[in-house]
């Protein structure tokens, strides 16, 4: 039904007088940069002078936006989506409250800002909430946007979730997602979590993977499921053009050291953005998995089965 | 008070008839009385301004102090954390305990500050070097300078200790004190430390540092034990040792009077046997920091069971593991005779 819906709307939309259609090409990706290092905490938490949330525009079409790991360890990347009818907010970070982190004041001067510069109005510009997975730091601030205008906001249960997108075959089914021109393609992802989505931008080719894979420790609850998916991302990745895998976190350093479950200083982090040979070096490593345990592919870490609350430190004091 | 007067024993009051008479002729007397005490005072104060106070520490009993309140736990936002870098707390006038807070630095560390006739002893320094993150030596000199002029004693020499020179939760403030007129910073050779009438006894504590050391206050009745024994992560660094030092703990708790062994750390949650997990900076369920001596017995036997094993035991007030990781954890840890918890929704 909500296909149908949005399909309909989009094109009122598309046919009503209105300011000049951005094109949004999906021949080559569209350029775009990542910062050259992101906000990454400080060595006294409560001495941090950073933004609550960076705000980074990828092209003037794409922002990603990035907790400040002193406000949450968790330290989200968040991706805000324009299109010619409405933006989409991919994850809503780690904390809730908007007096402490100011989730939706930061995402309202991002799309004013950009409603400015394309000549739309930001009171008739649709936003639309979605998040990559149901664990409360990609979510929580999710409630700062209850009382918003012209906002569709995902449910948190997979029922709901899998509804949203009108997905009936989960995880296999994908669909398309129009932002008005730039189209999204959304698939079932789980293996972290029972309940998770891969999202796909046919216009900067930017496929994000949630907390399925990203640079740091893949935590895996569900071994078949989650291989399932990679197999799934690898048959993707071998028939559409993607320039970049992204994730929700970086847990890692430059030179391969696993910055611990909690840190709040990440001095010297390794980018968000991975190359897709990242992901298909992680699924060679991942094909001879057979047993439970933390292995490293020389870019990430693939925690089979191993409890989250442990981490991979030693006893230094050890004699 | 002379040089021959006790130490004031809060104490003694519980002892102290209660006056039970009707409110107002009770306040009648005590204006009579009142005149007769500030005029006594006043002669006291004027007699004895600027002379040097001795205190006696020599006491039947621990002296009496007070830890009835709330440590600073972290906040929701640690960058919008707006409680002091050092939590000071008097215990008793001549003793204060100090938090570093949670927002600089996730260990959280208690520091204890004691004060003696002739000098006063600074026992461990917290997890950040920097003054201006955690002004420890600031503090530290605001408190001394504040004691000195209530008890007629300026520049009041001090000696640092840690309880282990390796533990980096401990031993980073001490770069604060370097070059610091009139004080002493070195690692206690001696079996006794004395502080003018307060003596501290030296208690060497191998076992979870190689270096580790506790110390044992007769006044306050304190043992300090550092991440040795407290109600938090206990990781034994070589099991032989801490046996042997936890065994001549148990020895020297039963041949001195000592009211509550005192940590470096919490980690444990008020709930039996929950323990925070490492890094979080929010712990607004904190186990209480001073443990009966009795945790000593518990400690020696949890011990006892992980000799030779990798593994970890949690307790009710501690969480002790042997050859594992800091983190390790596993189904089932917890012990039989330990409460039931009620289970919340992990975040990730």
């Amino acid at each position: 039904m909500s296909k149908v819906w949005l399909g309909a709307f989009a094109l009122a939309t598309a046919y009503a007088a209105g300011p000049a259609r951005i094109q949004f090409p999906t021949d080559i990706a569209a350029a775009g940069s990542f910062p050259a290092k992101w906000i990454a905490g400080s060595p006294s938490a409560m001495d941090n002078q950073d933004p609550p949330i960076q705000v980074h525009w990828y092209n003037p079409h794409t922002a990603i936006l990035r907790e400040n790991k002193a406000y949450n360890f968790e330290a989200a990347f968040m991706y805000l989506y324009f299109g010619n009818d409405r933006a989409i907010l991919l994850d809503q970070g780690s904390t809730a409250l908007p007096n402490f982190w100011p989730l939706r004041k930061t995402v309202d001067d991002a799309i004013a800002s950009w409603c400015a510069r394309n000549g739309r109005k930001f009171e008739d510009y649709e936003l639309v909430l979605a998040f990559s997975h149901l664990h409360g730091d990609h979510w929580a601030a999710e409630n700062q946007f209850v009382d918003r205008r012209h906002t569709r906001i995902m449910g948190l249960s997979l029922a709901q979730m899998v509804a949203f997108w009108g997905i009936e075959h989960y995880p296999e089914e994908q669909i398309a997602f129009d932002l008005g021109g730039r189209k999204l393609l959304i698939w079932g992802s789980p293996g972290h979590v029972d309940e998770e989505f891969a999202y796909y931008d046919t216009y900067t080719q930017i496929l994000f993977t949630g907390d399925m894979f990203y640079r740091g420790r893949c935590y895996i609850t569900y071994w078949d499921k989650w291989f399932a998916s990679m197999q799934r991302l690898i048959r993707f990745v071998d028939t559409h053009p993607v320039k970049w895998v992204v994730g929700c976190h970086v847990e890692i350093s430059r030179t391969g050291q696993d910055y611990t479950y909690g840190m709040t200083y990440q001095p010297d982090e390794a980018p968000v953005n991975m190359e897709v040979a990242t992901l298909r070096r992680a699924f060679d490593v991942a094909k001879t998995i057979t047993k439970p345990g933390i292995y490293f592919t020389g870019e990430v870490y693939l925690c089979n089965q191993t409890r989250g609350s442990i981490t991979m430190d030693a006893n230094p004091y050890a004699y | 008070m002379g040089s021959s007067s006790t130490a004031p024993c809060l104490g003694e009051a519980d002892s102290a008839t209660l006056d039970i008479r009707p409110r107002r002729r009770f306040r009648l007397s005590c204006r009579k009385e009142s005149f007769v005490l500030k005029t006594a005072m006043f002669l006291f104060c004027a007699a004895f301004a600027g002379a040097e106070i001795r205190t006696n520490y020599e006491v039947a009993q621990p002296a009496s102090g007070d830890l009835r309140f709330k440590w600073i736990y972290g906040s929701v936002c640690n960058a919008l954390n707006r409680d002091p870098r050092v939590q000071v707390v008097m215990y008793n006038e001549d003793t204060y305990v100090m938090r570093q807070n949670i927002a600089v630095h996730h260990s959280a560390p208690f520091t204890y500050l004691l004060m003696g006739n002739s000098g006063a002893l600074l026992i461990d320094t917290g997890a950040t070097a920097e003054a201006r993150y955690y002004p420890l030596r600031a503090t530290v000199d605001a408190l001394l300078k504040h004691w000195g002029d209530l008890r007629g004693k300026a520049d009041l020499p001090l000696t640092v200790v840690l309880t282990s020179g390796e533990n980096l939760y401990q031993n980073q403030g001490y770069a604060q004190f370097r070059g610091r007129p009139n004080t002493r910073l070195v690692p206690p050779d001696a079996a006794e430390i004395d502080l003018g009438g307060r003596v501290v006894t030296v208690i060497p504590t191998p076992g979870t540092h190689k270096d580790g050391v506790s110390f044992y206050d007769r006044y306050d009745g304190f043992l300090f034990t550092g991440d040795f024994v407290c109600p938090g992560r206990i990781t034994i660094a070589n099991d032989v040792d801490y046996l042997k030092s936890i065994a001549r703990l148990r020895a020297f708790r039963d041949s001195h009077p000592v009211k509550w062994v005192m940590g470096g750390q919490i980690d444990m949650q008020f709930l039996p046997g929950v323990e925070y997990m490492r890094l979080i900076t929010y712990k607004p369920m904190e186990h209480v920091l001073q443990l009966d001596p009795a945790v000593l017995d518990d400690a020696a036997a949890t011990a006892e069971r992980l000799k030779g094993k990798a593994d970890v035991i949690i307790r009710a007030e501690f969480a002790m593991r042997n050859r594992v990781g800091p983190d390790f954890r596993k189904p089932g840890t917890r012990e039989a005779d330990l409460p039931p918890v009620p289970v919340v929704g992990m975040l990730r």
